[in-house]
Parts: structure tokens; sequence; C-alpha cells
């Protein structure tokens, strides 16, 4: 692989929620090409063959423990239409608080215990806000990590008042939900959310969630930071110091495309105002830069080129799916236990700098006019919070008040035929594709956020998001690359999702060595 | 001397280690200070530059670092065909790092039931075992005669996830030298003692047989909505999960997750039933007492509970 004036090295990246290796090869001081290789491989999409069709919502919650709801979500999604039915309003708000808490935990715990402690990287040493960084990052003692823990618990409190326990509890069923809160387990959860609110206007935003939105380009940002004390030195503030001063927003580049699936059905009756009109609050779509399309699912691919799944020509879309791993995980032309999901043939990242693009949000359009990079993805996925308050909020005050709105539409049967559930997970777009055959499960497929993100090359030798977005990096020091690790971790990997799983039951077949 | 610990991932879907960050009085960081843990590397939380990690991995199976307690969160994976080469790291099998560690370590800890027992991973077809169990039967990756440099098996904490207190509750035992009773899958008693069932605040509804049958009410779910609380050992609704609630609380049944059986290949959300009657029964019961003592509970039951006035 290596060629004579370049090296190859082989970087394990941990942080990344599961098992990631990325091999890169640098000639130069720069990344000159990258291969991302999900290392471990589970077998999760075909124990559910042969099973009733419910068994998916707690069965596939244990494809993620970091975002077990949005499985399940997915899931009731999938059988929800399997069933023909329509979620009554006050089960499709416990969904969406439930789902919209499980994201915001998980960017801040992405933001301050996986992305950040790489700021206290001794590459950083003379970086002048490099001692600061220590004392709020560091591994296990950094005062905003120590902070992160005790906030962000204190809001998952609201899934287990909601939904039983977080995480792994299969609350949503097709029609609504199982659970049936009563005013004083919202208002709790009320108590809960202003909570965590608070925090995070005080200490990660340093201002309220309505002076940030009035920040609408990069100037607008950079004027926001130097604008009062709490604004500059609040983690958002801080982070963009550090990541301009670091050149973060000159690195990470990648493909240039976005893809969301949409996410968050809206109740009928709310005054809950998605920012862009339509029937979920967080809008679907599809962009190449900044040029932003309606979503097509049906545009939807998987490829097994360069995985170790048995192959199958082009691409195929999830419901003709299959997942037969063929090789023993040895390196050559196949590399990684991903599949290569493309859209329209194009790779695409997901994530929150995708919701952003394509909703045409103004500050993020305006940051990635030249392309994406490590700080747009990770200044959307720090402020996406913001987003979600206040129809959280909202959403909790009506449960509370609504005392004719059901959480459950009944018991209805799941009717053969193939069904899917697409929305957004916190790394991005997730997919669960489901056939059902004479009351059992014959197929099922998934596609995850970090499947998209991580992808290997596809058929056509085109590398998938994260590959592309490493290819170019300046490496200040090859035994230490920290510049890779943080593009990397910008797109908030989740590696225990992103790879398939195996035939129950049948033999694998040869191991090719 | 603090307790050096190392957490090791395999197959696993993180679910433990984010229960884990759910711990509350103690919180997380705050019990490895108070406990004078000091974790040498957990996958979701260590920074390491790739020099240091590797030169940890190396002096931890040299031996020339002390490993006191190995956590090991998911199943082992063997596939395919005995090579683990669907769970690498650094294109060497991870299964040979667990057995390298596992070798050094004084105390061995499955963290979930997939480590304990196989769980969810062991469903597939990737070869996946516990550390010390195959579902019910002894043996799994390390074999049945395993036992870590202090003269014990692995111990078992079971749970899909495992609850952050047992976690924490285990870990402050053998740090203080209190080496809990394991029942017979390797659990330890303090935690595992007592049933799901236990605490579930439709007790009155499970006493008086009100049994549902679909989703959305305040009744039992034991006989017809698949609830295996009664026939299942772990604390959720003793010591609550995230402080607050548990799935039966809320009107999902139980699914058996700390048993080495699960997951069953039976229908979640239903019980499997004779005349009626759940097909298990709670541990040491009679079929015959336990059809006259339901069929007289059922004949007492109170109004407002069989109109579902009784909060729960």
């Amino acid at each position: 692989m290596a060629s004579a004036s370049s090296t190859r090295i082989d970087l394990p990246i941990n942080r990344g929620e599961g098992d990631l290796e990325l091999r890169i090869e640098m000639k130069d001081g720069t990344v000159e090409d990258a291969w991302s290789v999900g290392t471990m491989y589970r077998g999760m999409e075909n124990i559910l063959v042969g099973r009733h069709p419910l068994d998916a919502l707690v069965i596939t919650m244990r494809v993620c423990g970091m975002c077990n709801v949005a499985h399940l979500y997915a899931a009731a999604l999938a059988l929800d239409a399997a069933c023909a039915v329509k979620v009554p309003d006050n089960g499709q708000r416990l969904r969406n608080v439930t789902l919209m808490v499980e994201h915001a935990q998980s960017d801040i715990r992405h933001a301050f215990l996986l992305f950040a402690p790489d700021f206290v990287n001794p590459v950083y040493r003379s970086h002048p806000l490099f001692e600061e960084a220590g004392r709020r990052y560091q591994a296990f003692q950094g005062s905003t990590a120590i902070e992160t823990l005790q906030e962000t618990k204190k809001a998952i409190e609201i899934i287990a008042i909601l939904g039983g326990q977080w995480p792994h509890s299969a609350f949503m069923v097709p029609g609504g939900v199982a659970s049936n809160p009563g005013p004083g387990d919202l208002l709790q959860c009320l108590h809960n959310l202003t909570r965590f609110r608070q925090w995070y206007e005080r200490r990660v935003l340093g201002c309220t969630i309505g002076r940030w939105r009035e920040v609408r380009s990069a100037s607008d940002l950079d004027a926001w930071v130097e604008e009062n004390e709490s604004q500059r030195e609040g983690e958002v503030g801080f982070f963009v110091r550090f990541a301009r001063a670091a050149g973060l927003d000159r690195i990470g580049r990648g493909h240039g495309n976005y893809l969301s699936f949409g996410s968050l059905d809206m109740p009928e009756t709310t005054s809950v105002v998605p920012p862009r009109r339509g029937t979920t609050f967080v809008a679907s779509g599809f962009a190449r830069g900044t040029t932003v399309e309606p979503l097509d699912p049906a545009q939807v691919t998987e490829q097994v080129a360069h995985s170790w799944f048995r192959e199958y020509e082009g691409g195929r879309h999830p419901f003709e799916g299959e997942t037969r791993p063929y090789a023993s995980g040895e390196e050559g032309a196949r590399y990684s236990w991903a599949k290569a999901p493309r859209y329209r043939g194009l790779p695409t990242e997901t994530g929150p700098l995708a919701e952003r693009v394509v909703e045409r949000d103004p500050l993020f359009t305006d940051l990635v006019r030249n392309g994406p990079s490590v700080f747009a993805r990770q200044l959307a996925r720090l402020t996406r919070p913001a987003t979600f308050f206040p129809a959280i909020e909202t959403w909790l005050g009506e449960m509370a008040r609504e005392k004719e709105s059901r959480y459950y539409a009944g018991q209805a049967e799941v009717k053969s035929g193939r069904a899917c559930g697409m929305l957004q997970a916190a790394r991005g777009a997730l997919g669960h594709w489901v056939e059902i055959q004479d009351g059992r499960i014959s197929r099922y497929q998934i596609i995850t956020p970090t499947t998209w993100n991580a992808s290997p090359r596809d058929s056509q030798g085109v590398r998938g998001p994260w590959e592309e977005s490493v290819v170019g990096t300046p490496v200040r020091d090859p035994e230490n690359p920290v510049e890779v690790a943080h593009i990397v971790r910008s797109h908030d990997p989740c590696m225990v999702c992103c790879v398939h799983t195996l035939q129950g039951g049948r033999a694998v077949g040869k191991l090719v060595l | 001397m603090p307790l050096t610990l190392l957490w090791m991932q395999c197959g696993a879907c993180s679910g433990d280690s984010m229960s884990l960050l759910n711990a509350d009085s103690p919180g997380l960081l705050e019990a490895f200070g108070n406990l004078g843990v000091e974790v040498l590397w957990h996958p979701s939380l260590s920074a390491y530059t790739p020099a240091d990690r590797r030169r940890l991995f190396a002096d931890l199976q040299s031996g020339s670092r002390q490993l006191d307690v190995l956590c090991v969160e998911g199943a082992v994976i063997r596939g395919p065909s005995g090579t683990g080469m669907y769970d690498t790291v650094e294109q060497r099998p991870k299964k040979d790092l667990v057995s390298a560690l596992a070798r050094r370590a004084r105390f061995v800890v499955a963290i979930g039931t997939c480590a304990s027992f196989g769980g969810i991973a062991a469903a597939g077809d990737v070869e996946a075992t516990g550390l010390q169990f195959h579902k019910e039967e002894k043996g799994g990756f390390l074999g049945r005669d395993f036992l870590s440099r202090s003269g014990l098996p692995v111990i078992n904490l079971a749970g899909c996830a495992v609850h952050c207190d047992v976690v924490i509750g285990a870990l402050t035992a053998l740090k203080n030298g209190i080496v809990p009773d394991l029942d017979a899958y390797q659990r330890p008693v303090p935690w595992y003692g007592c049933t799901v069932h236990q605490g579930c605040t439709r007790n009155e509804y499970h006493e008086y047989r009100v049994e549902e049958k679909d989703f959305g009410e305040r009744g039992c779910l034991f006989f017809n909505m698949g609830c295996q609380g009664p026939l299942t050992l772990g604390s959720c609704n003793r010591q609550l999960w995230n402080g607050r609630s548990s799935k039966t609380r809320v009107g999902v049944p139980c699914h058996g997750c700390t048993t080495p059986a699960f997951p069953r290949p039976y229908p979640f959300f239903q019980t499997r039933n004779i005349e009626g009657i759940p097909l298990d029964l709670p541990d040491g019961v009679k079929r015959a007492h336990y059809m006259v003592y339901k069929g007289m509970a059922a004949v007492a039951t109170p109004q407002r509970l069989k109109d579902r006035k009784t909060g729960v």
C-alpha cells in the first residue's frame, strides 16, 4: 500500500463509541489517502429474522446504547406503517420529547467527553488556550466534563419518567406509546428540562437561546463571541476561539453532500412551529453544497464492493439488501465490515450540520459556503440543543394540559408486506427497512448514520465521507495525528451501530484469506 | 494504593457504559475518586496518544503494570470459524487481548448480559459468547475452570443494560475487600437476590389478577403481555432506573434481561399460557396451588381495580 516516499499509519480511534480504525497514507506531512475500517461485526439485523414483528422494538434498541431511543422510534415508525395506524397527538408528543432529550444529552456528552479532550493533546502545548482546555476537558477531571455528567443524567431522567428507563426501554409501540404519564410526571419533566436548559444557556451558550438565534452569519458569530464575557467564556465561545486558532475551520472538508431523513412527526394540533413548514419538526432533504432538494427515499442504496460481504453489483436498496459476510476481515480491496450507503450514487455526510444545511439555516449555510469543516460540524452539534428546548417545553406543557388526547391508538394488526421507518438519530439519518411474511419478520435491514459517514469506497472507488474529509490534512506529528482524530470525531462516530449483521442459523460461508 | 481498572468493549452496544454514566449518589467520577479507582482505560472516556495507548496495553499484557480489575462489556466474538476476525483491534482478534488481560487481572468482571452469558450478540451467528457462560452452560470464552488471580471466577453483573448502581456497588465491594456471595450464575447476590416484581407499582393489580391484554393500561402485564418480572432476578423496582422509574412501572413488560437465556426465542410482548395461566411460574410455585390462588384473587377483585381507577 505505501509507496517509497509515503508512510502508512494505522490509527485506532477511541471515543467513537465502538471500534474504529483509520488507515492513512501520509506524504510530506499531509494525508494522501485514507481507509475507514469498521472492525467489529455483531450480526444484529439477522437476529430478527423469524421473530415476531414487535420484537424489533426490543432488539433494534440494542444496536446502540447511545441512540437506543432513535432505533426504537425508527422501528416503531416501520411498525406504524405495517399496521396502517396513526399515532394520536399525545403519543406523538411523548415520542418526540424523548428523542429530542436523547439528542440533546448526546450532543453535549459528545462535545465535552468525546471531542473536546483532544484539545488537551500535547500537540496543542503552545496553543494560547491549551491550559484552559485542560481545566475544562481533561479526561475524568475537567470541570466541564464533570458538569456534563451531572447535567445530562438529570436530563435523561425525563426519558425514564416518560418511558421507564434509559437506555433500553421499548416504550414506543405501533400506534403510540405504552406509557401514560400523569400531570405530576409531566411537570417533573418540565423541572428537569428547565434545569438542563438553564445550565445550557449559562454554561454552553453564555446567553439566552433567543440571543443565539440572532446569530445568522459568520460575521454575526465573530461579533457575538466578543460581545461580552459570558459569551466569550461560554463553551461555544471557547470552542470558536480554540478551533479558529487551531485551524479547525480549514480541515475536514469532504465531499460537501448533506443528508437528512427528517424527524419528529408533528402532532395535528400544537403551538410548536417547525423551522421549515412541513410534517416533521426537523426537515428532510439532500444538499449538494448549499443547493437543497427534497428527499427521495428510493435514492438510498448500499454497496458492498469494498466491504467484507458477499458481492452484489452496484448498489441495492435496503428492501433488496442482504447481509452475508464473506471474508475473514483480512485487508485487501475489501477492508471494512461497514457497507457503503450512497444517495443517488453519491457519498453523503449526515448529522447536525447536514440538518442545518438542509433547513437552509443562514449561519451554517454561510459557514459551509466553501465546504464543510470540523468547525462547522462541531458548532452545529454544540448548538443543536438550542433548537430543541423550546419545542420540548411546549410539548410537555401540552401533554400536561391536554387530557382528552390519548397516547396510544389501540391494538392493530401487523400486515404482511414491507415498511420502513426513517428519521434522524443524534448522529444523523437512520433507517429501518422491514419485510413481514406470515406474521414474522422475513427481512430487516438497518442503515445507521455512522454507516453513511464511515462508509468505505463504493464500486466506483469513490471514498466515503470521512475518508474524503481527511485527505489533504496537514499533520504535525505522524506519531500523534490529532488533526485526523478531530475530523473523524467531528462526525460523531458510533461504530457499534455501524456494522451489519449475519443470517441467523445459516453457515457463514467460506473464509477468503 | 489505587485500584487499577481497565474497561474493554467487545461485541457490545455501549449500553452498559451509557448506564454507568447515569450514576448518581455517587456520580461516576465521584465514585472513582472516593474509591481510589484509577481507570487505566475506558474506550469512551480515555484520551491517550496512540503511542501511549500501545505502551499501556503492552505493559498490562507483560505484567509490568498491575491490573486489578478487568471489566469486559459485550460478548467475546470468536467468529468466523474460531478466528475471532469479526472483532479485531489493530488487525488482531480482540478475543486474544481479552484472554491475555484476564490472565493478569486480580478480578474479572463481566459487565452486562452479553459479557456474562452471550446475550443479544450470541443470538446471532458470529460465535459470540459470555466470558464464563454460554447462556446457562458454564464455560463460555475463558472456560469453566478459569479463576482470576484473586481466586474468583468471573463476576457476572448481568442486565441489558446493567444498572449503574450494581457496577458501582460491586466495585466498591471489591475495593473494600468484600467478596459478595455469587449465585449459581455467578451474579452477586446483594444485587440479584430479589425479583423485578418486587417493588412494581402495579402490585395491587397483580395481586387481584387484573391482567391487561393491550398496551396503555394500568393493570398487570404478567399473564398476557410477556412480563417476566416475577421470574427475573434484578433490582429494577428496588433501586429504580435513572433514580426515577422502571419499565414495568410505566407499562413496558420486563424481558428477563438479567437471565442467561436472554433474549428468549419467544415474542417479548406475549406470555405463553396454559389454560389462561402463564406457562412459566415464579420460582418454587406449584401450578395447582397457583391456579387456586389466582382463581380466588380474581373473585376478590375490588371494583376500583376492575375499573382501573387506582393509579400506578
